[in-house]
């Protein structure tokens, strides 16, 4: 008889299962490093090489072009010019021209090969072609940019520019967890940059007002980082120390920021093509089900062929951010982004029964996540909309705006959660049964969602594991909408946000029901209805994560979110309520179809839907 | 070694195997022959793990197939194994190793060991340009990496040549030899007889026979005896003026020859006849379709 102490079992307990991990983690890396070595070796060095070239051309091609522009139109024309005076010195100065020195009877004569002449008195005479008379415009813009250059050149300011008007860009104002504006500082800022500005054209120094009330003047990268252009709001006027012209003012949009985030996306959408073939590839001609005998669990196998991809990713995100003048925030908020990627192109190759499919699969998948992250991020300066798109964070730290832990969590946990439901789904379907299956993708979807119901309490967490795409779909809604008018963008959004939750509620008991996981009772279904229900209600609180960053200020983020909840405490309890209430019921109704096969579903989650919209409009119009 | 009781598995409306139950010792050679679809395969990817039963158990060395432990002392051939044709055959089987935990020093000798027995030539040479028998050889080697105690082999030599096949056949004898235990099938059932110590019959998911070769044959064949005769005494083929009869025991060849004398006839010839594995097979599989 052996004598053993509690805690020496746990201890070992705890011992066995720091081994089993240990090992677990040695068999990950050696998968990792095998899919490394494979994935190499299945390209042939002529063409990695190649390939290195050509995103080394691409990479720094577009470099350029957002540094000087994609020079298009350099040398289109041709200008003859008569001497080197300062007429023939415009048309030196601009890109678009190629200076000759023609005689001017040579060209009325059509003898010269010039698109217009210039005289030596400034006579413009254009050859009587389409690309004369556009030679003629475009000499035109030049003499208006020489103009612009040489008085930016003048010593005196107030000799080149007479009169000066005080442009103020009103600072972004940033929302913090309670929803009150956290700019005090940047519109001080501003402030210090008009009075500024007020003071230059008082003491004749010409200090000019714009360049710190454009900027935030402090810390951001709209003075160390010109080379790039990445400081941007207030367009031509960033890193400047002259006034300008007021042609070249142009409204406060960071578009450079904006291009340059979303470099960020185009590698993310190469990669997963070749991680899709590595997984899909293993499902082909069933080469995976060697793996699937061995020691090695399906966890630790999609884990070691994921890892080189995800660190590439990683390594790539890096290296983008440390190039454009991004830092910690960039790759903190574009990593989360890299997840959603692969995880999503996980799962879509484990759904894909053919590689033609896989790719229908990943550029769904691309569009899909690429709108998600771009849309908003149109909208960095404006709205708190943006912040569903991480990519917002990375314009953000790119226009030296600061960002709090708070709008990082809720721009990135869809993400972070959404990663970890698509992994745990796909993991579902890494099996034999599956893998090697030709069954439909629909068949497959909820064979994914039927492996995740062990007993009832399953059916309660399922809608909780789907909250993250809920959430996702309908700030993606929002974000898709919210510019279209209220009378078109209200009732749609009611349906919308609705019919997401309503399927998010009901597809796994369909799924249960139809893997014969349940008897297709209407008690049963009713039961099953009501935990679905009680679990979305639980997890939906989740959702008032939206309350931080204020999109409940928005008239649709209230038709999708509900309404912010003030008044006394029998309206609060109604109102938490009563939520409950409307999920169990609208679970119940799907629930029930969802027993009686597809048809019965297909009637039940309409009839859910509408019930479920019919209670958001009662409520939007009763409490907003 | 390996106990099956009462496997079942269900595709929805469809059952695969139907509340099998076997067992298979130590050091044995087991048969699990059937037609197509009669289940084997099913049952063989039951016990490598693959597939979850719906009802039953299956135990190897009194564990879950899928349990890890099981797993590293389990080699399994799948009648299809495409391999990773990019690597190279000891670069293939070296990864392998590493996923079974074997020491890189113990798993280069033993792959060595196991390629030389196999005759594999060009072992650096990557696995797409190997002929189809070499491949077959490489898989092999795979599932015996680990130096496995159990092997399960599904069909091995499924589209080899017979040199090579013959071969499989030899080396599946040898293994045996060694003490692994080794569960096999293959629809060429001449292979299936000249390897195997005991066997089952499976059809349409269901064991329709089982015990070794020469109990099944006693059951379900038994040795005819062919009276070839000058006049028919009942139930007679005639084939160019001699009459055969088939019977089934010598006390009936008896009673035959009495009948023949008695018309007047005379016994030409009585030749034996032991039916092949093959015709048992036929014949219970045969019976097992037409009943359902």
């Amino acid at each position: 008889m052996s004598l053993s102490r509690p805690g020496e079992r746990g201890s070992d307990r705890l011992r066995s299962a720091v081994a089993r991990l240990r090992a677990g983690g040695v068999r990950t890396v050696r998968i990792a490093r095998w899919e490394l070595t494979r994935s190499v070796e299945t390209v042939d060095r002529r063409t990695a090489v190649a390939l290195l070239v050509v995103l080394l051309l691409a990479g720094s091609g577009g470099l350029v072009a957002v540094d000087r522009g994609i020079g298009l139109e350099d040398g289109i024309y041709r200008a003859g010019v008569v001497d080197d005076g300062p007429y023939a010195e415009v048309a030196a100065g601009s890109d678009r021209f190629v200076v000759v020195e023609t005689a001017p009877d040579e060209f009325r004569r059509g003898e010269a090969d010039v698109d217009l002449l210039v005289t030596s008195t400034g006579e413009l005479v254009p050859a009587d072609t389409e690309t004369g008379r556009a030679a003629a415009g475009a000499y035109r813009e030049a003499v208006e940019d020489h103009n612009e250059a040489l008085m930016s050149l003048e010593s005196d300011p107030a000799a080149a520019y007479p009169v000066l008007v005080t442009v103020e860009y009103r600072p972004r104002v940033s929302f913090d967890g309670e929803g009150t504006p956290a700019g005090g500082e940047s519109t001080s800022d501003g402030d210090d940059g008009t009075s500024a500005g007020e003071e230059s054209t008082s003491d004749g120094e010409g200090k000019p007002a714009e360049e710190e009330s454009t900027s935030d003047g402090d810390d951001g990268p709209s003075t160390d980082d010109a080379s790039l252009g990445v400081p941007d709001v207030g367009g031509g006027l960033e890193g400047t120390d002259r006034p300008n012209s007021p042609g070249a003012l142009s409204p406060p949009f960071p578009f450079e920021s904006l291009v340059l985030a979303f470099l960020f996306v185009v590698p993310m959408n190469v990669v997963i093509q070749a991680y899709g073939s590595t997984i899909l590839d293993e499902r082909i001609g069933r080469r995976g089900e060697l793996l699937l005998v061995s020691p090695a669990s399906p966890g630790e196998i999609v884990l070691g062929k994921s890892l080189p991809y995800a660190l590439g990713l990683v390594a790539i995100v890096v290296v983008i951010a440390a190039a454009i003048g991004g830092g910690p925030i960039s790759v903190a908020a574009t990593v989360p982004l890299a997840l959603a990627f692969l995880s999503a192109t996980f799962v879509g190759a484990m759904l894909a029964r053919s590689f033609k499919e896989l790719t229908f699969v990943t550029v769904a998948i691309s569009v899909g996540l690429t709108t998600y992250v771009f849309v908003p991020a149109v909208f960095a300066d404006v709205t708190p909309i943006a912040l569903v798109s991480p990519l917002t964070l990375v314009v953000w730290e790119l226009s030296g705006d600061p960002v709090a832990i708070g709008q990082y969590l809720f721009s990135t946990a869809p993400f972070y959660l959404g990663s970890a439901v698509c992994v745990l789904f796909g993991l579902g379907l890494y099996r034999e049964e599956d893998m090697f299956a030709q069954k439909p993708v629909p068949a497959k979807a909820l064979d994914a969602l039927s492996v995740r119901l062990g007993g009832y309490p399953s059916v309660a967490v399922l809608p909780v594991l789907l909250l993250p795409f809920v959430f996702g779909a309908q700030l993606l809604a929002v974000s898709l909408l919210f510019v279209v008018p209220e009378a078109v963008a209200l009732p749609t959004l009611i349906l919308i946000a609705a019919a997401i939750e309503e399927l998010a509620k009901s597809v796994g008991v369909y799924a249960g029901f139809a893997r014969s996981r349940f008897e297709p009772s209407l008690g049963l279904a009713a039961v099953l209805g009501t935990l679905s229900g009680v679990g979305f209600f639980l997890g939906e609180k989740l959702t008032h994560a939206v309350q931080f960053v204020g999109l409940r200020e928005l008239f649709v983020g209230q038709v999708v979110f509900g309404p912010e909840l003030a008044g006394g405490p029998a309206l609060l309890a109604a109102l938490v309520f009563a939520p409950l209430v409307l999920h169990v019921l609208t679970a119940a109704v799907a629930a029930i179809g969802a027993s009686r096969g597809r048809a019965g579903y297909a009637v039940g989650l309409c009839l859910a839907t509408l019930l479920h919209a019919a209670y958001n409009l009662g409520v939007i119009t009763l409490v907003a | 070694m390996i106990d099956v009781e009462g496997l079942r598995k269900e595709y929805g409306e469809f059952t695969a195997v139907v509340d099998s139950t076997f067992a298979v010792d130590r050091g044995e050679v087991f048969g699990v022959v059937g037609p197509n679809g009669a289940g084997k395969t099913t049952t063989l990817k039951i016990l490598a793990g693959l597939i979850e039963p719906t009802a039953g158990t299956a135990r190897i060395a009194g564990r879950q197939p899928a349990d890890p432990a099981t797993q590293r002392e389990l080699g399994f051939l799948p009648e299809e194994s495409p391999l990773y044709e990019e690597m190279t055959a000891v670069g293939y089987l070296e990864f392998f190793a590493d996923l079974y935990d074997v020491p890189r020093e113990r798993a280069a000798e033993r792959i060595g060991a196991t390629l030389d027995r196999l005759e594999l030539d060009h072992r650096d040479r990557r696995i797409g340009n190997m002929s189809k028998g070499m491949k077959r050889k490489v898989a092999i080697a795979r599932a015996l990496v680990n130096d496995p105690e159990v092997v399960i082999f599904d069909e091995p030599a499924s589209g080899l040549d017979p040199l090579t096949t013959n071969y499989v056949v030899e080396f599946t004898r040898e293994l045996a030899a060694e003490g692994t235990t080794v569960l096999f099938s293959a629809h060429n059932l001449f292979h299936v007889e000249s390897v195997c110590d005991r066997i089952v019959i499976m059809a349409e998911g269901e064991i329709v026979a089982r015990g070794t070769i020469e109990g099944i044959r006693e059951r379900h064949g038994g040795t005819e005896y062919h009276v070839l005769a000058t006049v028919d005494a009942g139930d007679g083929i005639v084939d160019d003026g001699v009459y055969r009869h088939v019977l089934g025991g010598m006390a009936e060849v008896d009673r035959l020859r009495t009948a023949v004398e008695r018309d007047g006839g005379e016994v030409i010839d009585i030749r034996t006849h032991t039916p092949s594995l093959e015709e048992i097979f036929l014949e219970v599989a045969g019976r097992q379709g037409s009943e359902a």
